[in-house]
């Protein structure tokens, strides 16, 4: 009845109907209306009747879903390894103390981009395992190993590359050798040593006829050089502690003869520098002072600043070893110089304390007080407390040994300014030693007189200062 | 027993006029009017001798006894103590029924399995509420059996069953998901289903894996089942990889049965799989001779496996036969490791005395 009603009054109303759909239907308002309902509805269904894996997915969890969609797709090793990780991940968290951040981990289970990053390529891997193309397989299982950079899935990355390493076929291809490297410098961070040497070594060994570049452009021959060399510097330092010197130095040599192979000039510097120190603290400076000289001459020509200072510093310590002060004091003006103009003022304070200390033993108080106050003033300016501390480390041996305790129980920075009023007032009592040392009446009358006129003030800094003025 | 020699049991006409009135008995199998009684328990009803014979060598001769005080409780007013008692014994029985029936069916004799799991379905249903999840596992067995007599329609009906109770109480460990969607593939096989099949043999080796683990022999089973549907969809390198992947399991853990074996010299090998993983190695094996690239490692690895197993089963005939198989495939590859492997299993098999001296060449 409505509709019936209604109809003239739609005719009307609307704009323009297009004549030939109205002969279709006659007077059909509710037909109209149904048509596109109907449609919509029919074809939302037809094509929307859930599958029985689409409604699995629904109500299977995450793990479940993907081992059954690897399974399909007949990844069956791909399925093994995947669910094996997250049966070991979850071993892991499980066997950790509760509280700690294992423990609080997201579930690897739980993270599905992480899940389906592993999915796509170990299926990759899978299939050019069926093929024999193994550089595919390593390529991707060094995809993986990269992949997990983050410290919570740091295992994850060495199962990857060790399972891209290890491999019977393939495992000398560029991805393998770079696995190594990866392996090499993560078990130096961890400081399983032996198992770093060992994959660095064979990594340099498979390097060697190649021009291979890692994932991030830079040569494999010198990433692994650059790994060994650091993992025989770690090596080397429970010797060195042993006083084992030869074993040491034997060490650092096939080291530093594997980064002369390399032919670059940074990594062979920073090389030099540690045979030099090491050579240094076996006693024999002769041959440090080689090192150092061909660390300098590297330094300069590669103007490293910073590679320079580090350089002198240390050559001025050989020599002050060998008692060539002369030299020494050379050594560290230039570092003093170089540090001053590249503005290193770490390196430029400990330039001026080891100045500072040297004219100290010479009984040159009043140079050695130049160069104690100008690093202090360093010090003061980077604002850095390890720093201050430092100077009073250093200046130490030549306070007054009990004024010294007792303040340097708390007051680091605080100790650093109590010694720098005691060289002032060193300067300040030079003035008078001359009479004391004189003793005629008029130099003990001049004393009396200051006697009786000192006051506190006398000691504190600016009167010092104007009394040097 | 002095009626049949095959000691079928002992059963009489029913009178029905010695009965209450209004009992009307059903045959133990079919269900159908019952002519006969066994004369034992006199709880039990068939309508033929053919019925009777069937239960007796299926389940009846086991549990005959034990129905006697079950079936006469409507007689005697109960206690409550009596109750709980006859319940205890129910469930007792039903573990026998479920034990013989799956023992039947790993020796493939389904005709003889039919009447232990129905049985358990029916005693199962009477302990537990028929819709409780508890049916779950007599619906399957008593699938499987409908199974081997290639009973189809039976087995989608009792699936559907078994699917449904599951889908109500989705926490149903992975045992029980495990054995729903092998029987499901299983059946989608034989239906050829071929596509749903997969699907359900994937969600089995899945659940296998988190109940058994991954190397275990039910997953195998799983990967196996699969690999077979793979090679039927004409994805051969998929199926060769996965039947490398099953030979290879059941290789590592047959070595490891062989080792134990000659240690101990007691067989520990379990008896109950012996039929299924012969079939599957068969299979397998069948499926590399077969392949265009002969494919000779894993023809003697398979035989390998499959002369280890009959060497475990006690058949030396057969054990002799694959090994021979084996050591021919396997000097076709020049320095095969397994070779060596072969040859002290065939000299092991030949020497049966000599086994018990372990590390022998």
């Amino acid at each position: 009845m409505n509709a019936a009603v209604t109809h003239p009054h739609t005719e009307t109303f609307l704009p323009e109907i297009p004549p030939n759909r109205k002969k279709r239907r006659k007077g059909s308002y509710y037909s109209r209306l149904e048509e596109p309902l109907k449609a919509g509805l029919v074809s939302e269904y037809s094509t929307h009747i859930p599958s029985i894996a689409e409604i699995s997915k629904f109500r299977n969890s995450l793990k479940q879903n993907i081992c059954v969609e690897i399974l399909l797709e007949g990844f069956h090793r791909t399925f093994s390894e995947l669910f094996y990780l997250l049966n070991s991940d979850r071993d892991r968290r499980e066997s950790a103390e509760p509280g700690t951040d294992l423990a609080r981990q997201t579930p690897l289970e739980e993270q599905k981009d992480k899940l389906e990053t592993m999915r796509r390529h170990l299926s990759r891997a899978e299939q050019a395992e069926r093929t024999r193309s193994w550089t595919v397989v390593c390529e991707q299982r060094l995809f993986l190993g990269r992949y997990f950079s983050s410290q919570e899935d740091l295992w994850l990355r060495l199962h990857f590359c060790h399972s891209c390493a290890d491999r019977e076929y393939g495992g000398r291809s560029r991805s393998a050798t770079e696995a190594r490297v990866h392996l090499a410098e993560h078990y130096l961070q961890t400081g399983e040593l032996e198992q770093a040497q060992q994959q660095a070594e064979i990594c340099i060994q498979q390097a060697e006829g190649g021009d291979w570049l890692d994932s991030d452009g830079q040569p494999l021959k010198l990433r692994g050089a650059k790994a060994l060399w650091r993992i025989y510097l770690k090596i080397a330092d429970p010797l060195l502690d042993a006083e084992e010197y030869r074993k040491a130095l034997a060490l650092l040599h096939i080291g530093y003869d594997e980064v002369l192979k390399t032919e670059d000039k940074q990594l062979e510097a920073e090389a030099a520098y540690g045979l030099g120190l090491t050579n240094q603290r076996a006693g024999d400076h002769k041959r440090a002072k080689q090192f150092f000289n061909t660390c300098m001459q590297i330094y300069s020509t590669l103007e490293d600043a910073e590679g320079l200072v580090k350089s002198y510093m240390a050559m001025a310590k050989s020599l002050q070893s060998e008692g060539n002060i002369d030299e020494t004091v050379q050594w560290l003006e230039k570092s003093a110089d170089v540090s001053l103009s590249s503005g290193q003022q770490h390196r430029l304070v400990d330039a001026y304390l080891r100045l500072g200390k040297i004219y100290n033993e010479r009984s040159q108080s009043t140079r050695a007080y130049e160069f104690f106050l100008q690093g202090y003033e360093v010090a003061c300016d980077v604002g850095d407390v390890s720093l201050l501390d430092q100077i009073q480390v250093r200046c130490s041996s030549m306070i007054v040994t009990a004024l010294f305790q007792i303040f340097s129980v708390n007051f680091g920075p605080f100790v650093s300014q109590v010694i720098v009023g005691t060289l002032r007032a060193h300067r300040l009592m030079e003035k008078y030693s001359a009479d004391i040392r004189s003793a005629t009446p008029t130099a003990l009358q001049r004393l009396l007189t200051w006697k009786d006129t000192r006051q506190p003030q006398d000691f504190s800094a600016d009167d010092s200062d104007s009394a040097m003025d | 027993m002095e009626v049949t020699p095959g000691a079928c049991g002992i059963t009489s006409k029913i009178y029905p006029l010695a009965l209450p009135r209004g009992t009307e008995k059903f045959c133990e199998l079919c269900q159908g009017p019952a002519t006969l009684q066994c004369t034992k328990c006199r709880v039990t009803f068939y309508c033929d001798a053919e019925h009777q014979q069937a239960d007796w060598a299926g389940i009846h001769e086991r549990i005959c006894p034990l129905l006697i005080p079950i079936r006469t409780q409507s007689l005697c007013s109960l206690t409550k103590a009596d109750q709980i008692h006859v319940e205890l014994k129910k469930v007792e029985l039903m573990g026998i029924c479920m034990s013989v029936a799956q023992s039947k069916l790993s020796e493939r004799k389904y005709e003889e399995a039919l009447p232990a799991a129905q049985f358990c379905l029916r005693c199962s249903m009477d302990v537990h509420s028929p819709s409780a999840n508890h049916l779950i596992p007599a619906y399957l067995l008593l699938a499987e059996a409908n199974f081997g007599v290639s009973n189809l329609a039976l087995v989608t009906e009792l699936l559907s069953q078994a699917e449904w109770a599951v889908l109500k109480s989705p926490e149903c460990g992975h045992e029980i998901y495990q054995r729903l969607h092998r029987s499901l593939g299983r059946l989608q096989v034989a239906t050829g289903n071929l596509d749903a099949a997969l699907l359900n043999f994937a969600n089995d080796i899945y659940h296998a894996s988190e109940a058994y683990g991954l190397d275990s022999t039910v997953a195998c089973r799983g990967h196996f089942l699969m690999a077979d549907v793979f090679a039927k969809q004409g994805k051969t390198a998929i199926a060769c990889s996965m039947f490398s992947e099953v030979a290879g399991t059941w290789h590592t853990h047959l070595t490891k049965h062989i080792e134990t074996h000659i240690q101990n010299v007691q067989p520990s090998f379990d008896k109950s799989q012996h039929t299924e993983v012969d079939e599957t190695l068969r299979t397998v094996l069948e499926f590399w001779q077969n392949e265009d690239r002969k494919n000779s490692g894993q023809i003697a690895l398979v035989a390998h496996c499959l002369a280890m197993l009959w060497f475990l089963g006690g058949d030396s005939q057969k054990a002799l036969g694959f090994g021979n198989v084996a050591l021919q495939a396997s000097q076709l590859i020049p320095n095969h490791d397994l070779t060596e492997p072969i040859q002290t299993l065939l000299q092991l098999v030949q020497n049966p005395q000599r086994e018990q001296h372990p590390g022998c060449n």
